[in-house]
C-alpha cells in the first residue's frame, strides 16, 4: 500500500448500509421521544381531569398544571432524544450493530474506523460485513424502544377520552367562570347558588374586556357596567333583591342567569334558592373626570395694555380616554353691580380616546376688543367619552389676565367700591330702566289706565332714588345730608327744582373749585362738585315728569342717561383699599327680640351625634360579625359584607379590609387576621383628630 | 361657650365682598327672633386660612366668576368634611351668570356633586316655617338675574347633613341693606338667615 486512503466515503457497500441503518436508527429515537412526550403530556392531562372529575380543581390550579405538563413533556422528549444522540455517529452505530450481531466479528467496526487505512485487508472485512444481514435485529430493537411510549400514548388518550368532555376543557383551556362546567363535586351541591359566577362588561365607551369572577363576594365595575350573575340550576329557585328592588332571574339552558346595570351607589344584592342566602356586594366605582393642568400662563397677570400674544399651554389625562379638549376663556366687563361677559374657546379638539393629550394654542390680547379693566379667566378643559353617566368633564386652574384701568398705577391696590353703603332698598336705576322697558313691551296689551298707574308706580321709585342722588350731591356741596324733600324740612332756601339745585352746585362748586373740601381723617379728599351725579339727577327729574303722565316710552332716554351719568360718577371717583370694608356693627341689645315670633315654630332639634358615633357603630357591628365566625361563618361572611357595604364611603381602608375578611370567611378559612386588619384599620387611624370648636348653639 | 361669629369668607378670586351689609343684617335679624349669643360685628375670614375653622358658619358671594386656589379648595373641604356650614349665593344679578357656573364647577372639583333639597328638608323649618321651601326674592320675582324663579336650594350633604347649601336665588341682593331699615317693611324678608343660623349650629 502505497498511500493511506481513509475510508470514509460511503462507495464501500458496508459502510453504505451502516448509514442507512443510522438513519433508521435516528427515526425511531426521534418517533421515541415524540412519544414519550406526547403520552406524558396527555396522561398529566388525564390525570388532571380525573382529579377535576373528583374534586373539582381551582382555576389556578389548572392554569399552573397545563404549563407545567408542558414542561415535563418536552424534558421528557428533550431526554429521549439526546439519549438516542449515538446514531448520529457511524462508529457508534457500527458498534451498536455488532453488539447485536455477533457474527460480524468486529469486521464492521473495524471498517468504520476513521483511522483505518485502505489495504488489503479491508477486502476481506467487507467479504465478512457482505455476508451477514442485520436488518432483523434493527428492527426488533426499535419495536422495542417504541412500545412503551407507545402504550402510555395509547392508554392516557382512552382513559382522556373516557372523562366528561367539559372537565377536558377546564383543564386544557382554563378560564374564569368554567366552574359551571365543572362536574359534580363528589361532595355534592346544597343549592343552585353554588357555583356562582359573575361577568361585570363594561360600558362600550370604555373599550375594556368584560370581567369574570367566581364565587363573588363582592363585585366591583364602572358605574352602568352590565352585571350577570350565572349559576347551574333552574331560575325558579332563584329569589334576588336588588336594595329593595327586586330582580327577575332567567333560565338560559340548564343555567340560571340574573342581569343587572352597575347602580349609582353601593348595594347589596341577596340571592336566595329556599333558606340559603348568599350575599353580594354591588359596588360601582366613577368614571373620573379628565384632569388638566394649565402649564402655561404659570401666574395671573396684569397688562397695561391689550396688546401682544399669550401662549398657552396645559396636559390633559383621563383614566379611559379623552374625547374632546380645548381652552376657554371668559372676559368680564364692568364694575360693582354692572358687568358684562363673553365666552369663547380656543384650539377645540376631537381626541378619539388616547389617554394623555397635549393643548396649545395663543391668546391674541388685540383680537378680543378689551377695555381697561377687563379681566381675561383662561383655563382648559377637556372631556372625557362616558357616554353612560357623562361625559366627565375637567378643568385647569383658572387663570387672570387683567388689563389695567387708567389711572390704575398712580396708586397701588386700588379697587372699584363694591356696593353703595347706606340703603339700598330703593330699585337702582338699572331696574328702573328695566321696569319701565318691561312696561313698555307690555303697553300694547295694556288698558291706558293701567299704564299710567304702573308707569306712576315706577315714577315714585324714581323719584325715590332722585331724592338719594340729591342727598349725596348736597352732602358734598353742603358737607351735611339734607334730601330735597324730606319730611319735615322747612328750609325756605332749599333747592326744590332741578334748576335750582343745578344753580346751587355750580355756585358750590366755583366757589370751591381748586380748593380740597373738609373731609374726615380716613376719607378720600373730594376736591370738586359731582357734575356727572348733577347731570343724573336732572335726568331723573325729566323721567320722572313723563313717567307721571304715563308715557314710560319718552322716560326711557332720560333714565339712560341718568344710568350713564351714575356709571361715570362711580369711574370719577370711588375708589378704596381693596380688603378693608367698613365695619358695621350692630347694636344688639337694641335689636334683642323686637322681632315678631308669632310665626316662629321653631322644629324639635335634637343634640347631634358626635363625629365619632358612625366609627362606633361600625365598631360594635364588626365585632358581632365577629361573634359569628365561629358558629356560622355565612351569616358572619354576610353581616361582615353589610358592614362593608355602609363604610365604603367613609373608611375605604376599614372597608377593604372587612371585604377580604368575608371574602376568607366565605372560603371556610380562618379570618381572624382579616378582622383584626380591619379593626386597625378602624381604630388607628382616627379620620376625625380633635374635637369641635365651642361654637355657641340655639336657643 | 362662645358668641356666634357671622364669618364672610374672602377668597381670592372675584369680589367677595360685593354684599357689605348683609352681615351687619343678619346679625340684626339673629338678635332680633332668637336669643342666641351674638358677636356685634361679622369677621371676614380667607377661605384658605385655618382661621376658617373658628367658625361654625360662613358667608360666600360674588358676582365675577369663582375660581378657588389650591390652598382655599384644600381646606375649605377640610372645614366642611369637619363640620362647617358654608351658604353660598349667587350675587350675580346677569343672564349668563359666571358666578354660578364656575362656582358650581369649583364645587364639583371641591366638594363633590349637590343634591337638591327638598321643600321637607329640617333646614326650612329649623327656627321659621316655609313650606313651599326656600322663600322667593324680589330680584326673582323681577326677573332679573335668569328670569327664573328658583324653588330649590342645592347642598352639598356631609354624612347626610348640609356642608354647603348654595342658592342663586340672589339673597345677597335681597339683604344687603341698613338693618334699621328693617322697619320700612311690612314683612321681614331675612327670616329665612335665622333658619340658616339655626340649622348650622344645631344639625
Amino acid at each position: 500500500m502505497s498511500a493511506a486512503v481513509p475510508l470514509v466515503d460511503t462507495t464501500i457497500p458496508a459502510l453504505a448500509r451502516v448509514e442507512r441503518t443510522g438513519q433508521a436508527l435516528l427515526l425511531a429515537v426521534l418517533l421515541r421521544a415524540t412519544m414519550a412526550s406526547a403520552g406524558v403530556l396527555v396522561a398529566a392531562l388525564a390525570m388532571l381531569a380525573a382529579f377535576d372529575v373528583a374534586l373539582g380543581l381551582p382555576i389556578l390550579i389548572r392554569l399552573l398544571a397545563l404549563p407545567l405538563a408542558l414542561v415535563a413533556a418536552v424534558a421528557v422528549g428533550l431526554r429521549g432524544w439526546r439519549d438516542g444522540r449515538g446514531a448520529r455517529s457511524r462508529e457508534q452505530v457500527a458498534l451498536w450493530i455488532e453488539e447485536r450481531v455477533p457474527a460480524l466479528r468486529y469486521a464492521l467496526a473495524t471498517l468504520a474506523d476513521a483511522r483505518l487505512q485502505r489495504s488489503a485487508a479491508t477486502l476481506e472485512l467487507e467479504r465478512i460485513v457482505g455476508e451477514v444481514s442485520w436488518t432483523h435485529a434493527v428492527r426488533r430493537a426499535a419495536a422495542g424502544a417504541l412500545l412503551a411510549p407507545g402504550a402510555l400514548l395509547i392508554l392516557s388518550a382512552a382513559v382522556l377520552a373516557a372523562l366528561p368532555g367539559a372537565s377536558v376543557v377546564r383543564v386544557m383551556r382554563p378560564r374564569p367562570g368554567d366552574v359551571l362546567d365543572a362536574a359534580l363535586p363528589l361532595r355534592g351541591r346544597r343549592s343552585v347558588l353554588a357555583p356562582l359566577v359573575a361577568t361585570v362588561t363594561p360600558p362600550a365607551y370604555t373599550g375594556r374586556n368584560a370581567v369574570t369572577i367566581e364565587e363573588p363576594v363582592s363585585v366591583a365595575g364602572i358605574a352602568g357596567s352590565e352585571v350577570a350573575f350565572e349559576g347551574r340550576g333552574s331560575a325558579s329557585r332563584v329569589r334576588a333583591q336588588l336594595g329593595t328592588d327586586t330582580i327577575l332571574a332567567r333560565t338560559d339552558g340548564t343555567r340560571w342567569q340574573v342581569r343587572l346595570r352597575m347602580p349609582a351607589r353601593a348595594l347589596a344584592l341577596r340571592l336566595a334558592d329556599g333558606t340559603v342566602e348568599r350575599l353580594v356586594t354591588i359596588e360601582p366605582y366613577p368614571d373620573s373626570a379628565p384632569v388638566v393642568t394649565l402649564r402655561t400662563p404659570a401666574r395671573d397677570s396684569v397688562f397695561r395694555n391689550a396688546t401682544g400674544t399669550i401662549p398657552l399651554a396645559a396636559d390633559a389625562s383621563d383614566d379611559l380616554g379623552l374625547a374632546e379638549t380645548r381652552f376657554e376663556y371668559i372676559i368680564s366687563s364692568g364694575e360693582m353691580e354692572s358687568f358684562t361677559f363673553r365666552t369663547g374657546a380656543l384650539q377645540p379638539r376631537v381626541l378619539h380616546g388616547e389617554r394623555r393629550a397635549e393643548l396649545e394654542a395663543s391668546l391674541v390680547l388685540g383680537a378680543l376688543s378689551l377695555s381697561p379693566g377687563d379681566v381675561i379667566h383662561i383655563r382648559a378643559v377637556a372631556g372625557d367619552a362616558n357616554t353612560v353617566t357623562g361625559p366627565g368633564r375637567g378643568a385647569s386652574e383658572t387663570r387672570t389676565i387683567r388689563i389695567a384701568r387708567r389711572g390704575e398705577y398712580d396708586s397701588v391696590a386700588v379697587e372699584a367700591l363694591p356696593s353703595i353703603l347706606g340703603d339700598t332698598a330703593a330699585l337702582s336705576q338699572r331696574m328702573l330702566i328695566m321696569l319701565a322697558e318691561a312696561l313698555e313691551r307690555r303697553r300694547p296689551h295694556l288698558a291706558r289706565d293701567t299704564v299710567v298707574g304702573a308707569s306712576r308706580d315706577i315714577a315714585v321709585d324714581q323719584a325715590r332714588l332722585r331724592r338719594r342722588v340729591a342727598d349725596i350731591v348736597f352732602m358734598r356741596v353742603g358737607g351735611e345730608s339734607s334730601g330735597e324733600e324730606s319730611e319735615g324740612d322747612n328750609d325756605a332756601n332749599r333747592p326744590t327744582t332741578p334748576e335750582q339745585v343745578l344753580a346751587a352746585a355750580e355756585s358750590a362748586a366755583s366757589r370751591n373749585l381748586g380748593v380740597p373740601l373738609d373731609f374726615a381723617a380716613d376719607e378720600s379728599p373730594v376736591i370738586a362738585v359731582n357734575r356727572p351725579l348733577l347731570d343724573a339727577y336732572n335726568a331723573m327729574w325729566e323721567a320722572g315728569r313723563w313717567l307721571e303722565i304715563g308715557e314710560p316710552d319718552d322716560a326711557l332716554p332720560h333714565m339712560r342717561a341718568a344710568l350713564a351719568a351714575i356709571q361715570r360718577a362711580r369711574q370719577a371717583e370711588r375708589i378704596y383699599l381693596r380688603g378693608r370694608p367698613p365695619t358695621q356693627v350692630v347694636d344688639l341689645r337694641d335689636a334683642r327680640l323686637k322681632g315678631d315670633r308669632a310665626l316662629a315654630a321653631a322644629s324639635l332639634r335634637f343634640p347631634t351625634a358626635a363625629l365619632g358615633a358612625e366609627r362606633a357603630r361600625l365598631m360594635a357591628r364588626l365585632a358581632a360579625a365577629a361573634g359569628l365566625a365561629r358558629a356560622a361563618p355565612a351569616d358572619a361572611s354576610d353581616s361582615l359584607l353589610l358592614v362593608r357595604l355602609d363604610a365604603l364611603g367613609l373608611y375605604p381602608a376599614f372597608a377593604g379590609a372587612v371585604g377580604r375578611a368575608a371574602a376568607t370567611l366565605r372560603r371556610g378559612a380562618d379570618a381572624t387576621a382579616d378582622i383584626l386588619r380591619a379593626r386597625d384599620a378602624l381604630l388607628g387611624a382616627p379620620r376625625h383628630a380633635g374635637t369641635l370648636p365651642d361654637w355657641g348653639a340655639a336657643p | 361657650m362662645s358668641a356666634f361669629v357671622f364669618a364672610t369668607a374672602q377668597y381670592e378670586s372675584g369680589d367677595w365682598d360685593s354684599a357689605p351689609l348683609v352681615p351687619s343684617n343678619i346679625i340684626d335679624t339673629i338678635a332680633r327672633y332668637t336669643s342666641i349669643d351674638t358677636a356685634p360685628a361679622g369677621a371676614i375670614v380667607p377661605l384658605g386660612s385655618p382661621e376658617l375653622f373658628r367658625y361654625p358658619f360662613v358667608y360666600l358671594t360674588g358676582h365675577l366668576p369663582v375660581r378657588f386656589s389650591d390652598a382655599e379648595r384644600a381646606n375649605a373641604r377640610r372645614w366642611v368634611e369637619r363640620g362647617g356650614f358654608l351658604f353660598v349665593d349667587d350675587h350675580n344679578h346677569d343672564v349668563d351668570g359666571q358666578f354660578h357656573k364656575t362656582v358650581t364647577e369649583e364645587f364639583a372639583r371641591t366638594f363633590g356633586s349637590m343634591t337638591r333639597l327638598p321643600a321637607s328638608h329640617p333646614l326650612y323649618c329649623a327656627f321659621f316655617t316655609f313650606e313651599e321651601g326656600p322663600p322667593t326674592t324680589s330680584h326673582e320675582l323681577n326677573g332679573w338675574g335668569d328670569n327664573l324663579v328658583h324653588r330649590y336650594l342645592d347642598a352639598v350633604l356631609v354624612g347626610g347633613k348640609i356642608g354647603v347649601l348654595y342658592s342663586n336665588k340672589d339673597y345677597s341682593s335681597e339683604w344687603n341693606y341698613h338693618p334699621q331699615n328693617k322697619r320700612f317693611f311690612a314683612i321681614d324678608n331675612t327670616k329665612f338667615a335665622v333658619n340658616l343660623v339655626v340649622h348650622a349650629l344645631t344639625r
